[in-house]
């Protein structure tokens, strides 16, 4: 037999009962004190809805004009992809590409992943890539750079305005939206849940078939 | 159930990528419940981290001392290296700025390089340290990491927004050597493993 009814801080590996929080409450790790779970409520349901939400929203911030420069007369505009583009075209094909895999490809996957995975789970259809999907989104995680990218961006203007005439387009707009948006999402998502859940699900189809 | 008991030391395993808790009696090699791979502790973890930190240590010498981005005004090329661009953010009176890249850019990789090495240091000798700070120390380094892309992403705005006839930026070669800096010190310190400390402590 493989099940335990114990469980095990991930960073210490002290061996623990296994954790009774309730909605609202945080479980912390009493040697190390990480944080082990802070269930959510309705933790499916809203995963899946915010999914929903920044997988729309992903598209207005990547190809709407995010900010206009005005400088000595000529105007220039930039979206999301394009200062990929102008690294590219620079030769510096490395950065690009980590540039495009954070700020671009990576937020795309993983938006889609979790919407797959809540979707799965919000309609108690079960799918034997559950299990990967969730892996990959945890590898993930930590490559999504929304966040430090708006900061970015705001270092930029700083930067620019003394010296040029700047405007924020609805691209801009639609991405701190998105950041807003997959803040949450994170925060909603619930990973002792989700994966009790697809393991409900995972043996459900087993015994059925 | 002893009090304070490491799971391994009971015969549990904890699955690194769903958490779950396999018994180590039949010695599965992968998870029930997600089918990854079982390991105790992160495979080579000290060697892995140690390659990835030495790399780190040595791109950061070119990351620092080649320019990271070059204006060019009507011809006349001006590059700037990362601590250049800072002291002229706060030589034009943008301190609050000028602070945040410096944290971003030299403060946050440098004491990333150093705390690695400490941590690297601490599981490899043994040392008898309070481990709750040091997996403190560990999980600061592993959350501020990615902030230090903040520079190369700048860059990439610039490099896009500032292309006019007369005045062009583009990116100098250390944007390449300090993105793979700030890449490598991330994936150095996902390979090291924080449990290590606490295995080598002898009283808890
Ligand atoms: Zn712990
Ligand atoms: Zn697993």
């Amino acid at each position: 037999m493989n099940i335990t009814h114990y469980d095990a801080c991930p960073e210490c590996d002290l061996l623990l009962n296994p954790n009774t929080a309730s909605v609202g409450e945080k479980a912390h790790c009493p040697r190390c004190g990480l944080l082990l779970s802070r269930p959510r409520k309705r933790s499916v349901e809203r995963t899946f809805a915010l999914s929903i939400a920044g997988f729309i929203l992903f598209f207005p911030a990547n190809l709407l004009p995010m900010v206009g420069i005005t400088m000595m007369g000529n105007a220039n505009t930039g979206v999301l992809y394009s200062g990929v583009v102008a690294l590219f075209n620079n030769g510096m094909v490395a950065v690009a590409t980590v540039v495009f895999l954070a700020s671009i490809l990576f937020p795309l996957v993983h938006i889609i992943l979790s919407l797959l995975i809540s979707g799965h789970l919000y309609f108690n259809y079960p799918n034997r890539y559950l299990a990967h999907w969730m892996r990959w989104m945890h590898h993930l995680d930590e490559w999504v750079m929304l966040e430090v990218y708006m900061l970015s961006i705001i270092v930029a203007c700083v930067k620019l305005m003394s010296l040029a005439k700047l405007e924020f387009g609805w691209g801009l707009y639609a991405f701190i939206a998105l950041i807003v948006v997959t803040t949450l999402l994170t925060g909603n998502l619930d990973n002792n849940l989700f994966w009790q859940r697809i393991h409900q699900l995972s043996n459900r189809d087993n015994n059925a078939s | 159930m002893q009090a304070k008991a490491n799971a391994l030391s009971q015969g549990f395993i904890r699955c690194h990528d769903c958490g779950y808790l396999v018994k180590t009696v039949n010695q599965p090699s992968s998870c029930p419940r997600c089918d990854s791979h079982l390991h105790a502790r992160h495979p080579h973890s000290l060697q892995r981290t140690t390659a990835l930190l030495l790399s780190s240590f040595l791109l950061y010498i070119p990351a620092n001392i080649f320019p990271i981005m070059i204006v060019n005004q009507f011809g006349a090329g001006e590059p700037s290296t990362i601590a250049g661009g800072i002291v002229e953010l706060i030589d034009a009176g943008m301190i609050p700025i000028g602070l945040l890249v410096l944290v971003a850019s030299i403060l946050v990789p440098s004491s990333k390089l150093i705390g690695i090495s400490l941590l690297l240091l601490c599981a490899h000798f043994r040392w008898q340290v309070n481990a709750r700070r040091w997996t403190t120390m560990y999980r600061v380094i592993a959350f501020v990491g990615r902030w230090s892309m903040l520079d190369i992403f700048m860059i990439s705005i610039l490099v896009d927004l500032v292309n006019f006839n007369g005045v062009h930026i583009i990116a100098g070669p250390a944007a390449t050597a300090f993105a793979a800096v700030v890449i490598l010190t991330m994936f150095a310190a996902e390979n090291f493993d924080p449990r290590l400390l606490w295995d080598n402590q002898q009283n808890l």
